[in-house]
């Protein structure tokens, strides 16, 4: 079903169901369009029934989820579950088995390349990188998508980028070369690029592995920023339950390819069914200074 | 100067007075008559060929590199210059010393060789840089057999001499019909790779973070890979295989500029072209006979091949 298909199709139910209820046709089409338009505009990224194999083996199945505007969602779950191919799907880069995912209501198989790289950017766990680039050269990526293919940077592009990195406090390592820079560095000069991609939707693949602390929480807090202050959607992966408590407004839990919880972050993080998930026995605590921490049980 | 020195020497002041000859229309004086020849008919074209087709072998070798993200792979050792010169000695046997046929059996072997070399390094299991290599290795091997079938079944007065010259590489033969014909496909190529300089830089980040950045990387790596074989077919249909050029500077370029494409292209297309232009005028010089270029390219290439190789553990390049 594409996205055309589905805003008819919840058109016609509309209409349908406002029809019995006032009795009034033109009135009914006039609200439902407006509605309609709201709900898309509102959710800019929506799974409808995914499901994806690698051969027999099926990783997704039946996932359906939305993301507010604007939001931080994580999602969370054991390894293999299926948190970065989810990922893939939602970027175009793997095809779907079956089922939809609407990009602002468009439908991602519907889309180009530019199309959704212009709508959804990816800050991946690392780069694959073989030559050494300078960090302003991989900053400059980002404008990939609303560049035609023949066109280099601008100056301006150039400009741009050296914002988006002072923005960030590492101007300095504009020069430097990507892998001179530190895990941290790199993380960070992964998001400027995906800001200067400036899309709406950002999708990060374990921002905080190989990270020490001090570094997990700068990152951490910069997403949160950026998300805020850029009015950007984030869907991120994240292993550490105690992070996604603190940053996330929404998580959705995976397990075995399937959503087993998901919502706002203090409905869905509770013990019972964090240990569902994972498969040992947690428990919710508030620390002294009244912050909640998710702790394995045996640890008592 | 690569002009000048030879076996015939031409002092720069009876090149000046052949130049401004031709620029103005006079007739060339009778005492020069002989240096015209010289000048005009064998020395211009041929510096002409060596400057081009270094530059297209440097070229083809960056974008080699950044398409696979390869630090180690060239057209010559992916197998595309052994699939061209069987390319090229097949249609010597079929349809005899035409430059169109040569030139598109060369494209076309070429391009198969690039293909089944890829295809064996993607199916490897392992995910190593030197997989590729092996697999151009195996491909090159294979096409080194059907050039030497080519050369048993070939008529040893007029094909086999004509096969043989390609495995060694040069450019004694060169005249200004060798220019006309491939100067075109060196421009068409070219300008494709030149243009879409910067979309290396992306692709060579590896396929998946390529896609997520709008690349449509199956496309971009066609075009990529046939451009450069094309210029690769072609300057191998006409002046033999002249291995190494593309592996070498694609390096030295980088160590001078940076990994860049937008900059790289170009840089280590004018210094594959000087590098050649040095490497033909050696050639010809050093001794009295001409040393075949493909000798003189190997002894530089094949060393510097080890020492990437030894670096590789050290660093990513």
């Amino acid at each position: 079903m594409g996205g055309s298909d589905f805003y008819f199709y919840s058109l016609f139910v509309d209409i349908k169901f406002t029809f019995i209820k006032y009795e009034t046709i033109s009135i009914t089409v006039h609200i439902s369009k407006e509605m309609m338009k709201k709900t898309i505009s509102n959710l800019p990224l929506q799974v409808k029934g995914v499901n994806f194999s690698y051969g027999k083996k099926n990783v997704l199945r039946n996932i359906t989820f939305s993301v507010p505007h604007a939001s931080i969602c994580g999602l969370l779950g054991p390894n293999g579950s299926g948190k970065t191919t989810l990922l893939g799907c939602i970027s175009g880069i793997k095809k779907l088995e079956s089922g939809s995912i609407f990009l602002h209501g468009k439908a991602v198989q519907m889309m180009t390349r530019k199309e959704i790289a212009r709508e959804v950017s990816v800050v991946p766990q690392q780069t694959g990188f073989i030559f050494p680039f300078k960090v302003l050269d991989m900053v400059l990526m980002g404008k990939a998508p609303v560049k035609e293919i023949w066109e280099t940077p601008s100056l301006a592009d150039r400009e741009e980028a050296l914002g988006v990195l002072e923005r960030l406090g590492i101007r300095e390592l504009s020069g430097r070369t990507f892998q001179q820079i530190s895990g941290g560095e790199k993380q960070m000069v992964l998001i400027a690029r995906s800001l200067l991609q400036n899309t709406d939707i950002m999708l990060l693949d374990e921002p905080t592995s190989h990270l020490d602390m001090k570094n997990q929480i700068l990152i951490l807090d910069l997403i949160k920023k950026v998300s805020y202050e850029n009015r950007i959607t984030v869907l991120m992966t994240l292993h550490d339950p105690n992070l996604a408590l603190h940053y996330c407004d929404q998580i959705i839990l995976l397990k075995n390819g399937q959503i087993m919880s998901q919502g706002n972050t203090s409905e869905v993080m509770q013990s019972q069914k964090l240990s569902n998930v994972y498969g040992i026995e947690v428990e919710l605590g508030i620390t002294s200074k009244g912050t909640r921490v998710v702790v394995p049980s045996c640890w008592r | 100067m690569s002009i000048g020195v030879g076996l015939y020497s031409l002092p720069m002041e009876v090149i000046f007075e052949l130049v401004s000859c031709k620029l103005t229309n006079r007739a060339v004086p009778s005492e020069l008559f002989s240096p015209s020849v010289v000048f005009w008919s064998v020395r211009l074209p041929r510096a002409i060929m060596a400057l081009l087709v270094g530059a297209v072998l440097a070229l083809a070798g960056t974008v080699f590199q950044g398409v696979f993200r390869n630090p180690l792979v060239s057209p010559d050792i992916l197998g595309v210059s052994a699939g061209a010169g069987f390319g090229a000695g097949l249609a010597i046997i079929l349809v005899g010393r035409s430059a169109l046929a040569v030139q598109s059996m060369a494209f076309i072997f070429g391009l198969a060789a690039v293909v089944a070399a890829y295809q064996i390094g993607r199916r490897s299991r392992s995910d190593s840089v030197t997989v590729l290599v092996l697999a151009g290795v195996i491909v090159t091997a294979i096409f080194t057999a059907g050039l030497s079938f080519l050369k048993y079944v070939a008529d040893p007065y007029e094909q086999l001499p004509a096969i043989v010259f390609w495995t060694m590489g040069g450019f004694s033969d060169i005249v200004w019909k060798d220019v006309y014909w491939t100067l075109p496909v060196f421009i068409a190529g070219t300008a494709v790779l030149f243009f879409l300089r910067w979309r290396l830089d992306l692709l060579s980040l590896g396929d998946e973070e390529a896609l997520t950045l709008g690349v449509d990387v199956k496309k971009m790596r066609v075009l990529y890979i046939s451009a450069s074989t094309l210029i690769v077919a072609s300057s191998i249909s006409t002046c033999g295989t002249i291995g190494w050029v593309g592996l070498v500077m694609p390096h030295m370029a980088r160590l001078i500029v940076g990994p860049n494409h937008q900059f790289l292209i170009s840089f280590a297309s004018v210094l594959g072209a000087i590098f050649m232009l040095i490497i033909d005028t050696l050639a010809r010089t050093i001794s009295s006979g001409e040393i075949p270029i493909s000798i003189m390219t190997s002894v530089i290439g094949a060393p510097f091949l080890a020492y990437l190789l030894l670096r590789q553990e050290e660093s990513n390049f």
